[in-house]
């Protein structure tokens, strides 16, 4: 599997590390309930298709990113900078 | 009974690592290595949004722009090579003389002084991307990776910055940096790797800058 780091161009999967899925949201501080803290910290969506997930150029420029990959076929659809979503409205 | 003197002095980085001389196969060498000493680096990771600002002020001062994608930028005296988003290394031919302009840059940047951290060497020959080819999983081949393009990768599972230098006489060159605790394991990849074609290996003591 290559990711197209957009720094970097091209470069194989061994140059990348993979934290997870890009879009929990973390309940809010200690108002949250147990339950819908163990769901954040311990619930995963596990999809036959479409996932977007953060991968960390390690072996590169260091950067995060959030990769849109079918997980049926590795096909890559998107790859941005986590810095670029983290700016954006949706926080 | 004698003292045993105690001082600080530069020890090189390759210093009991490599030396000058041929290693591998006897005859014409097939790369020629050029080990790089004492240059003088630094680091500039640009504050969030300030990167053209920086880019402005280091124009100003060298006269010559900060690359915003993989590339080096040589200048008269300063080298700028791309090494991250909004961030970049500030190579000096010599390792004295760039205080003061590392010091008015830290208005804008975090500004780290790397000359010792690093390991740098200088690579050319007939066969220098045979040499590459056994460790960078990049495509080095001269309609892919142009004179000025530079890449952050891997060699051996060694962390490495490189990029192409403009062609010399003996063709395409390319220099490679690396953590200077890393360079051991560096050169005996690279020793094993330039093996079979020759290596002649020369130090640059006085410069460090192609």
């Amino acid at each position: 599997m290559r990711i197209t780091c957009p720094h970097c161009g091209a470069r194989d999967a061994q140059e990348f590390s993979y934290l997870g899925a890009a879009d929990l949201q973390r309940p809010e501080g200690m108002a949250a309930s147990e339950a819908a803290m163990a769901d954040y910290v311990y619930q995963r969506d596990n999809p036959a298709g479409v996932h977007r997930e953060l991968w960390y150029h390690g072996a590169g420029c260091h950067a995060w990113l959030v990769v849109t990959r079918d997980t049926r076929n590795h096909a890559i659809t998107a790859v941005e900078p986590a810095k670029a979503r983290k700016a954006g409205a949706a926080a | 009974m004698a003292e045993t003197a105690r001082s600080w002095a530069p020890r090189s980085a390759w210093a009991g690592i490599a030396q000058a001389g041929q290693i591998g196969a006897a005859g014409a060498a097939g790369v020629t290595a050029t080990l790089l000493d004492g240059f003088g680096l630094a680091t500039l990771i640009a504050a969030p949004g300030g990167a053209a600002a920086l880019s402005q002020t280091v124009e100003a001062r060298l006269g010559i722009a900060l690359p915003t994608t993989p590339k080096i930028v040589p200048g008269a005296s300063h080298d700028a090579i791309w090494s991250g988003p909004d961030q970049w290394l500030l190579r000096a031919s010599t390792r004295e003389g760039s205080g003061s302009l590392l010091e008015s840059l830290s208005a804008q940047a975090a500004v780290s002084d790397q000359s010792d951290a690093r390991a740098a060497l200088r690579l050319s020959g007939p066969d220098v991307r045979d040499v590459l080819a056994k460790g960078v999983m990049l495509d080095l081949h001269p309609a892919a990776f142009a004179v000025g393009d530079a890449a952050l990768t891997s060699i051996a599972h060694i962390g490495v910055h490189l990029w192409r230098l403009a062609d010399g006489p003996d063709g395409s060159a390319f220099e490679i940096m690396v953590a200077r605790s890393m360079v051991g394991s560096f050169w005996s990849w690279f020793a094993a790797s330039a093996a079979e074609f020759g290596c002649q290996i020369s130090i640059d003591r006085s410069t460090g800058r192609g």
